[in-house]
């Protein structure tokens, strides 16, 4: 609030004669202002409560290394390109479930983080948050950008082979697994990440015991047949190298209800609608958020846009989980994501100020923050157009 | 003198509104009659009213009620809210809201990617990234001083240039404009395109402000009918 | 005798008319050969009287000649509709469609429409109190607040009497018996509430916790009471008798989430390898569970899951926002 004052102060002295001057004093004006909503702290280990609203700058290896293929949401990926960085607001639920990472003790059972929230609060940019600390910590990632892309919108469906009754999306686990690869590129070569068992596709293709897991998921991505196949082994593998404490995994799953929601637009070859459950790929993921393993973390979303829109009515866990869902995960920690508070909107529209988004006048910051009601969402899209 | 006039219109208004709204009214499909006046709607000017003594006489003249586009907002332009109008298909107004307010995040875009792409404080301080003002700026661009209207002399039809009045040239200025967003792929977008000209348009460059070159070169061509305006 | 008379009545009457047919047809015969005036003017002499309205000899309302001391019980004394020449006020009643007043009350419907009360004026009631008075004995004096009332007399029997006069005295609404009581008179169990509940179905208020029984199937009102305490006395029994189909009962079937029953519970237990009595801080959550499967989910509930699993899990607090 402070610094919009002096600004405007500084607007209204200076005559609009003279332009380039204010310009050129536009920049003693923005390290002033620097300190109040950036850090320069990247690392987030380091992020406490006094960087609580504060902007820090995503390093484009890191962003490159974990976004490439998802995890940020589109109008969020927009923004960024336009912003010319990626920069990612340290808020309360992200630092809250980073905070209870560097607490955990990781011999007990995985623990479950539910992150919940309504629609446009930022939910998936504290996943988002959560999954850089992960990654700038060593953490084997496994991360699902969209559980609603696979089951609202797959590409393709097919019946699966081995199991009687169940239903493959081999596209969207080729994909998975090529955003897998890219996520944990710098792991997956490591000499001690090796398979347990040994597994068989076919008569001739035979990934053995002791081969690099990085083999296994070339291979589902070289064989998009076997994709979905590959991706429970891989899930089983995962625990498997986690127990014996080779690696520490995160599982990250965005809009993880959607495993429970059985009106899902995957279909048979009768076109009969398929519960979530009778799909292959939702067996890894459901293993891989169950507590018999070790080492791990699972930090999980539940999201309204997951579902079909006529159930869009509550965005509480219990009734976007389901009972089945509930009784899965349980015990969870749910981490509500609530809208901005005062001293984050200022801070967000002073950012947007610094990256010349928006024209400042004066009464901006209050007008703004009644008309979106503080939802993050809905203030980057009133302030689009100013 | 004025005063005196004034007050007794007031008197006159208060004692038989009934009898003159009935006889007054040509005011076409409005449901207020014509000598109701406009709102004042925006804080600034409510202010000077105040402190020019103003309001006083307005206080009790009977007042249209404000539209719906008309807020107090900072942000708010009439320009603005009358293209949105001019954009506006079968009543269709939130649409046409929302495709003028994503052509200005398109401008607004479009602009900051050049600010990130050149070099220099001086060349930076040069563009533009007020999406209205660059409104503003194109619609003064493509605005024609003169126009052709069609007037029979001897069983001939002459296309003669007239002088246009500021209302009619700023009417053409955003049809064009609109026209010209439309006239496009069909893949891309309206706002799109329409970004597109408009950033085009407020640089003097661009097709809508070649259109206005042609009439007025048209114009130039046919200077000879000019006297058939008036004789 | 009646009858002869009238068939010879109504035959002649039918000859008569025959013969002024046959007369009439004969004189159009007869003027078919003259040359026929077409008159213009009306004929003369030959116009109807027009009719004078006939004036009723009505009275002057009722109402106008009363006395203004008058008892007004005598005059309005049992239920009736209204009637505007006997009601001395200006009652107006009914739609406007433009600005004016609603219609009056004469020849006016509405008012005739509505229930009045016009014979139970306060002095009319008062009058009768205390013509009834001295059938009725004191209150109890031990009786002095409702509580008591219900300790000691938890039964509430109500059934109408009626007399009026008709030919017959009785009046079948009189056998009805409504038995009211509270639940928690009762002193059920658990398990026996629940299943007097699914008894007696929607007899139950649970904002007053009270249970009403209507009995209404035998002619006289004593057989009625008795089978209402009857049905009372059933019910009671019945509730905690355990049947062996009982035992069959799902968790589908529960009406409230019970958490040692339910798998929330197996999975602390198989989490943490030891029974639930062992777990540190498992009642907190057991606890907190049980409230957010019962009172539904909202902020309050879900923060304090949250907190019992943060503890149980043994995880720091929650970050709490400056």
């Amino acid at each position: 609030m402070y610094a919009t004052t002096t600004k405007l102060l500084i607007k209204n002295v200076i005559k609009p004669k003279l332009l380039v001057q204010r310009f050129s004093s536009a920049p003693v004006l923005l390290s002033d202002k620097l300190q109040k909503f950036r850090t320069s702290e990247s690392n987030c280990a380091n992020h406490t409560v006094d960087h609580l609203g504060l902007f820090y700058k995503v390093p484009v290896e890191d962003r490159k290394h974990i976004f490439t293929l998802g995890g940020l949401p589109k109008s969020f990926d927009v923004q960024t390109k336009t912003f010319n960085e990626t920069c990612l607001m340290i808020r309360q639920p992200s630092l809250d479930i980073i905070n209870c990472m560097k607490n955990l003790d990781f011999s007990k059972p995985v623990v479950r983080f539910v992150l919940y929230g309504e629609m446009g609060s930022g939910k998936s940019l504290a996943l988002a948050h959560v999954l850089h600390y992960a990654y700038q910590n060593g953490f084997l990632m496994v991360h699902v950008p969209w559980v609603g892309l696979w089951m609202r919108r797959c590409k393709e469906y097919s019946n699966s082979e081995t199991k009687e009754g169940y239903v493959d999306l081999n596209l969207d686990a080729a994909a998975w697994l090529l955003n897998f690869k890219t996520q944990n590129s710098h792991l997956l070569t490591q000499p001690d990440i090796k398979t347990d068992v040994e597994y068989v596709w076919s008569k001739r293709e035979v990934t053995p015991a002791g081969s690099d897991l990085l083999s296994l998921v070339e291979h589902g991505i070289n064989r998009v047949k076997y994709a979905s196949e590959v991706i429970i082994a891989l899930a089983e593998e995962i625990k498997k190298l986690s127990n014996k404490g080779v690696v520490r995994t995160l599982v990250a799953v965005d809009g993880y209800n959607a495993f429970f929601y059985p009106n899902t637009r995957v279909y048979t070859e009768k076109k009969e609608v398929v519960h979530p459950q009778k799909v292959t790929l939702t067996e890894a993921f459901m293993k891989l958020t169950d507590f018999d393993w070790k080492n791990g973390v699972a930090v999980l979303t539940v999201d309204e846009i997951a579902i079909a829109e006529e159930d869009q009515t509550c965005h509480l866990p219990r009734y976007l989980l389901r009972k089945e869902g509930f009784e899965h995960i349980d015990p969870f920690v749910p981490v509500p994501v609530l809208n901005y508070t005062h001293k984050e909107l200022t801070s967000c529209m002073d950012y947007y100020r610094e990256r010349k988004w928006v024209k400042d006048y004066p009464g901006l910051d209050e007008e703004v923050e009644f008309i979106s009601n503080s939802n993050p969402y809905k203030l980057m899209k009133v302030c689009a157009p100013l | 003198m004025f005063g005196v006039v004034n007050t007794l219109k007031n008197q006159f208004f208060n004692s038989n509104l009934k009898i003159i709204s009935n006889v007054i009214q040509h005011n076409g499909m409005s449901q207020y009659p014509t000598y109701f006046i406009q709102p004042v709607y925006k804080k600034e000017s409510q202010e000077e009213l105040i402190k020019s003594g103003e309001l006083q006489k307005l206080t009790h003249l009977p007042t249209r009620a404000a539209l719906v586009d008309q807020t107090c907002s900072a942000s708010h332009d009439p320009l603005v809210s009358l293209f949105i109008n001019y954009c506006m298909r079968k009543g269709d107004k939130i649409l046409a809201r929302e495709l003028v307010e994503t052509c200005f995040e398109n401008i607004k875009r479009m602009q900051i990617e050049k600010y990130h792409k050149t070099t220099g404080e001086e060349n930076k301080a040069k563009i533009d990234l007020d999406p209205k003002s660059i409104f503003h700026k194109a619609i003064e661009n493509c605005k024609p001083v003169l126009m052709l209207t069609p007037i029979k002399r001897g069983g001939v039809r002459y296309q003669v240039p007239v002088p246009i009045k500021d209302k009619k040239a700023q009417f053409l200025s955003m049809n064009w404009l609109i026209d010209a967003g439309m006239d496009k792929d069909k893949k891309v977008r309206f706002h799109l395109q329409l970004a597109r000209e408009l950033i085009d348009a407020s640089n003097n460059t661009g097709r809508v402000v070649k259109k206005k070159h042609d009439l007025h070169r048209q114009c130039e061509a046919n200077r000879a009918y000019a006297h058939y305006r008036w004789s | 005798m009646l009858k002869i008379f009238r068939i010879i009545e109504r035959n002649t009457i039918e000859k008569t008319c025959l013969c002024v047919r046959y007369s009439s047809t004969d004189s159009s015969a007869e003027k078919r050969d003259e040359f026929r005036v077409l008159n213009i003017r009306k004929p003369k002499g030959r116009y109807q009287e027009r009719k004078q309205p006939r004036t009723l000899n009505i009275l002057p309302p009722r109402s106008e000649s009363m006395p203004v001391d008058q008892d007004w019980g005598n005059v309005w004394p049992g239920p009736r509709s209204f009637h505007p020449a006997t009601v001395p006020l200006p009652v107006r009643q009914g739609y406007v469609e433009k600005s004016g007043a609603p219609p009056s009350k004469y020849a006016n419907a509405e008012l005739v429409k509505i229930p009045n009360f016009l014979h139970l004026t306060p002095p009319v009631i008062e009058r009768q109190c205390n013509a009834l008075k001295q059938f009725c004995t004191p209150w109890p004096k031990a009786l002095d607040t409702d509580e008591k009332l219900e300790k000691h007399f938890p039964l509430q029997i109500t059934s109408s009497d009626y007399c009026f006069s008709s030919p017959s005295i009785r009046n079948p609404l009189a056998r009805i018996v409504t038995l009211r009581f509270k639940l928690g008179s009762l002193g059920l169990n658990q398990r026996a509430k629940d299943k007097f509940l699914r008894l007696v179905g929607d007899r139950y208020d649970e904002e007053s916790d009270s249970v009403t029984i209507v009995t209404d199937r035998c002619p006289l009102k004593k057989q009625n009471y008795d089978y209402a305490l009857y049905l009372l006395t059933a019910l009671y029994h019945e509730s905690y008798n355990v049947e062996e189909w009982e035992n069959l009962k799902t968790e589908a079937d529960m009406e409230y989430y019970d958490w040692l029953k339910n798998k929330s519970k197996a999975t602390i237990e198989k989490l943490f390898g030891k029974p639930h009595g062992e777990i540190e801080n498992a009642d907190v959550y057991a606890d907190s569970v049980d409230k957010l499967m019962n009172e539904g989910e909202n902020t309050y509930t879900l923060d304090k899951y949250g907190e019992a699993v943060r503890k149980l899990l043994n995880l720091p607090t929650k970050i709490e926002i400056k």
